[in-house]
């Protein structure tokens, strides 16, 4: 599914750029991807060797990949107006707002469960093709209007909530969503064999996330038309790409997405509040530029966002088992993930070097 | 014999897969203008990031005044008296003359930029190559040409002794040339060393003394006296093998059907006034004129980028108003080879695949927006034997090819498309002469074909080898239209006269009075 191209350019781009000969390709092994995939599971695997508590299936590994689920839907959100080399800062209060409805509906309308999705979703959607619509329209960079679109989304959601609500939440829930939350794979069974009770339900809409992203970029003139848009806006106007009906479509696809999240975050944590999606924005970019998108467009990978997120949660839940505290926690986040991006970069010039001395 | 400022001797330079310089050897000695040729690929931009700072050797040696160096970076190599005018403009737009000339070491007081004390030395630097600019105009109000001379001036500040220009006359008029080729005799007059690197040979036949030709990342011709060597053997030593200058086959065009496009009166929100012209199908029809004649401009504004204000454009006989360059595409099959082909034409960080399918997806598309990737590739394929086009794979970046074969993917995304009528835009410029050749050929071939080819382009020789008409243009208007002969001394004569305003029967007073 994952539809990046060639890893980073090597140290010497423009110059390769004159004379680059047929055999000018980095071996197999400087693929972002299975670097990531190798590094999750090694971190897993030290982590339950270190605390054998790591793999306990209830209360461990069905959270964590709850909050997998849950951010690899935002970094697919912020992965997709990347593609168009925009940025949505607004990401995680678009989640809210989506929630907003969902929880409206279930609240005052009482919607079912699917119908209070739908409608999140389409709240999202439209307050995503506002944002792009404004920015295709004016030309102002999406950095100010998703900003300017953050700030009154937070007074607007906590507002709605005030007047709606009494504590701040919808506490109505429809029927359904207290299993959503706690139903595994466990509770699906195919005859005498069940599922493992590792895996939380939730997790199928990350995968039809994925899914759905993955055939967009891989197969369709839509997704192509985007990655292009993003890597030379001026060349896709002129080779006929309607760029900014791609700009629209890119920001809405985002607004869905982070209305999604928005609703997983809700079914896990069981109520609709003002402050779902507060936490959203960092884990976005996080999430997407460490599974190989490029902040500048044109290159995206759908399976590195769920790999890139995996690996920031398995990090966060190994550390806080090892009884790490939750400032430090950070400091250590922090120090691995610079290891983990370097180690991609360290990996890129030894591979350039050998294929050089072979020259 | 005169100082050797700087000398090569077996450079060697590696990239991923292949070896860019492989044994080059140079000698530049003061007071010369040096030669440095070969084609696209050949290794020029190589050994210039080389020369410079910018690439250590992989081996060999370099020598600055006989002694051995090993410059770490472009600033090391600036301080020892090496500078480069490259072929992007480096300077800051938002900067004044004065700050750009000055950029490397700012004149300070107290760690503070001293504005005022940077203009006596802006002024010297200017003075020196003769250029009478005012230091404080911010550099982006200037032209072209005036930028390629601020950046002069700021090599000189850093007292280059050897001065290397890389293709510095692609985008000058040749007034502006010739100014800027007193300016080279001037600097090598007072014992700078000039690298001149240019596809354009007559020029380096006015301007250079010694020569430099690499092929395949090989010095062919070392640091030799340009003088024993005719046009054709200069020629032969960067192509490797005879090159033939055999003419191109006749062709007509279709002049019982409707012009494929016809404009008249058009004017435009640009500035354009009272513009007619009609390109025949099968037939070429060169738009001629100086860098800032509004040639690119009307092209835009015929692909619906700028506003019409007047007049009428006609496709195929039907009165047409174009909005966008996707409605010149997809319901008119008009399609533009844009001149700038890193900024609009090809997407350097795609694969080649898509930057030749872009214009087809729409055709290709099934349910879902699905593209069958199978015929995508075919589709590709196909343009790339078609046009000759050399790649390792379709999944290769389009970055990562020269520029002559970059050119031939932004025209094959047309021709996938089937348009019937393309507006090409400067299609050669720094590009070599055999691919130079070779699109020529395509062009003429196409044009055989049906296609109707509106041609954009500077170079008069490219104008008399393709054009069936040339269309003159000055400051948006249009001068005139000839019909070419292909004869160069002779249609050059006429369209000189038509930029300056001289109808052939007006010559003769004008010439007894020269203004």
């Amino acid at each position: 599914m994952s539809t990046t191209t060639a890893p980073p350019a090597p140290p010497a781009p423009d110059a390769t750029a004159e004379t680059a000969g047929p055999s000018g390709r980095l071996p197999f092994w400087v693929n972002q991807q299975l670097g990531l995939f190798v590094l999750v599971i090694a971190l897993a695997a030290l982590f339950g060797l270190l605390r054998p508590a790591f793999f306990n299936a209830q209360f461990v590994l069905f959270p964590l990949l709850s909050d997998i689920s849950t951010l690899t839907v935002v970094a697919l959100a912020q992965m997709v107006v990347l593609s168009v080399g925009h940025m949505n800062l607004a990401v995680g209060r678009m989640a809210s707002f989506g929630a907003m409805f969902a929880g409206l509906g279930y609240d005052r309308l009482h919607l079912p469960l699917i119908l209070g999705l739908l409608l999140c979703l389409v709240a999202g959607t439209a307050i995503g093709a506002l944002a792009g619509w404004v920015i295709a329209r004016t030309g102002v960079s999406s950095f100010v209007v998703t900003l300017a679109m953050d700030f009154a989304l937070l007074g607007l959601v906590s507002l709605l909530y005030t007047a709606l609500t009494d504590n701040a939440a919808f506490t109505t829930t429809p029927s359904g969503m207290a299993e959503l939350r706690s139903y595994s794979l466990a509770d699906i069974c195919a005859g005498p064999i069940c599922g493992s009770n590792a895996i939380p339900q939730l997790g199928q809409f990350a995968v039809l996330a994925l899914v759905g992203l993955g055939f967009l970029y891989r197969y369709t003139r839509t997704g192509r038309e985007l990655l292009l848009t993003g890597a030379n806006p001026a060349a896709a106007e002129l080779s006929g790409i309607p760029t900014g009906r791609r700009i629209i479509t890119a920001h809405a696809l985002s607004g869905l997405l982070a209305a999604l999240a928005g609703f997983m975050a809700a079914v896990s944590t069981g109520s609709f509040r003002a402050s779902i999606g507060g936490e959203f924005m960092l884990p976005s970019f996080l999430g997407a530029v460490l599974g190989g998108t490029l902040l500048t467009g044109g290159v995206v990978s759908v399976l590195g966002a769920l790999l890139g997120t995996s690996l920031v949660d398995v990090i966060r839940k190994g550390l806080d088992l090892l009884g790490v505290g939750l400032e430090s926690l950070n400091i250590y986040l922090g120090g691995v993930l610079l290891l983990a991006l370097s180690a991609d970069r360290i990996r890129n010039v030894v591979s350039y070097r050998k294929v050089v001395r072979s020259t | 014999m005169s100082e050797v400022l700087l000398e090569g001797r077996e450079i060697v330079k590696v990239f991923p897969g292949v070896r860019a310089l492989d044994g080059v050897g140079l000698r530049l000695e003061a007071g010369a203008v040096h030669a440095l040729l070969g084609e696209n690929g050949a290794g020029k931009s190589t050994l210039i990031k080389v020369l410079t700072g910018v690439h250590p050797p992989d081996g060999g040696q370099l020598l600055w005044r006989g002694e051995a160096v090993r410059f770490r970076s472009p600033l090391e190599a600036a301080r020892t008296g090496i500078g480069v005018v490259h072929q992007e403009r480096n300077l800051v737009p938002g900067f004044s003359v004065a700050e750009n000339i000055c950029l490397q070491a700012p004149p300070s007081r107290r760690g503070m930029i001293d504005r005022a004390a940077m203009s006596a030395p802006a002024l010297r630097c200017l003075a020196e190559i003769g250029v009478d600019l005012d230091p404080q105009t911010p550099v982006g109000q200037l032209s072209v040409a005036q930028k390629q001379l601020v950046e002069i001036a700021k090599a000189l500040f850093t007292e280059s002794r050897v001065l290397l220009l890389d293709e510095p006359t692609a985008s000058l008029s040749p007034q502006e040339t010739e100014r800027l080729f007193e300016v080279i005799r001037r600097l090598a007059a007072r014992g700078t060393c000039v690298v001149f690197v240019s596809h354009k040979l007559e020029e380096v036949f006015a301007v250079c003394d010694t020569v430099t030709v690499l092929r395949d990342g090989q010095s062919v011709l070392d640091s030799a006296p340009l003088a024993q060597y005719t046009h054709d053997d200069v020629v032969n030593l960067m192509v490797g093998r005879a090159h033939t200058t055999a003419g191109l086959a006749p062709r007509t065009c279709d002049t019982a059907s409707p012009p494929a496009l016809a404009l008249s009166g058009v004017s435009t929100a640009a500035g354009h006034r009272d513009i007619s012209l009609d390109v025949r199908v099968g037939e070429i029809v060169g738009l001629y004129g100086l860098v800032g004649a509004g040639r690119s401009e009307l092209a835009k504004a015929i692909l619906g980028l700028d506003r019409i204000e007047a007049g009428e454009i006609r496709v195929h006989g039907t009165p047409v108003r174009i909005n966008s360059p996707r409605q010149a595409l997809h319901k008119h099959g008009i399609g533009y080879v844009t001149e700038n082909r890193k900024e609009e034409g090809v997407f350097l960080e795609q694969p080649i695949v898509r930057n030749i399918t872009v214009t087809v997806w729409r055709k290709l598309a099934r349910a879902l927006g699905y593209v069958p990737a199978k015929e995508e590739r075919a589709t590709a394929a196909d343009l790339v034997a078609r046009l000759g086009i050399r790649i390792s794979g379709l999944q290769q970046l389009a970055g990562e090819l020269s520029g002559g074969n970059q050119q031939k993917v932004s025209l094959a995304k047309w021709l996938a498309a089937d348009t019937r009528l393309l507006i090409v835009d400067e299609p050669t410029v720094g590009v070599d002469i055999r691919t130079k050749r070779a699109f020529h050929e395509l062009l003429w071939e196409l044009a055989g074909k049906g296609l109707a080819i509106l041609l954009i382009s500077s170079d008069l020789g490219e104008m008399v080898t393709l054009a069936d008409r040339v269309v003159v243009m000055g400051n948006y208007r249009r001068l005139g239209e000839t019909d070419n002969d292909h004869d160069y001394e002779e249609m050059s004569g006429r369209i000189i006269r038509l930029i300056h305003g001289r109808p052939e029967e007006a010559v003769a007073p004008a010439e007894r009075n020269p203004a």
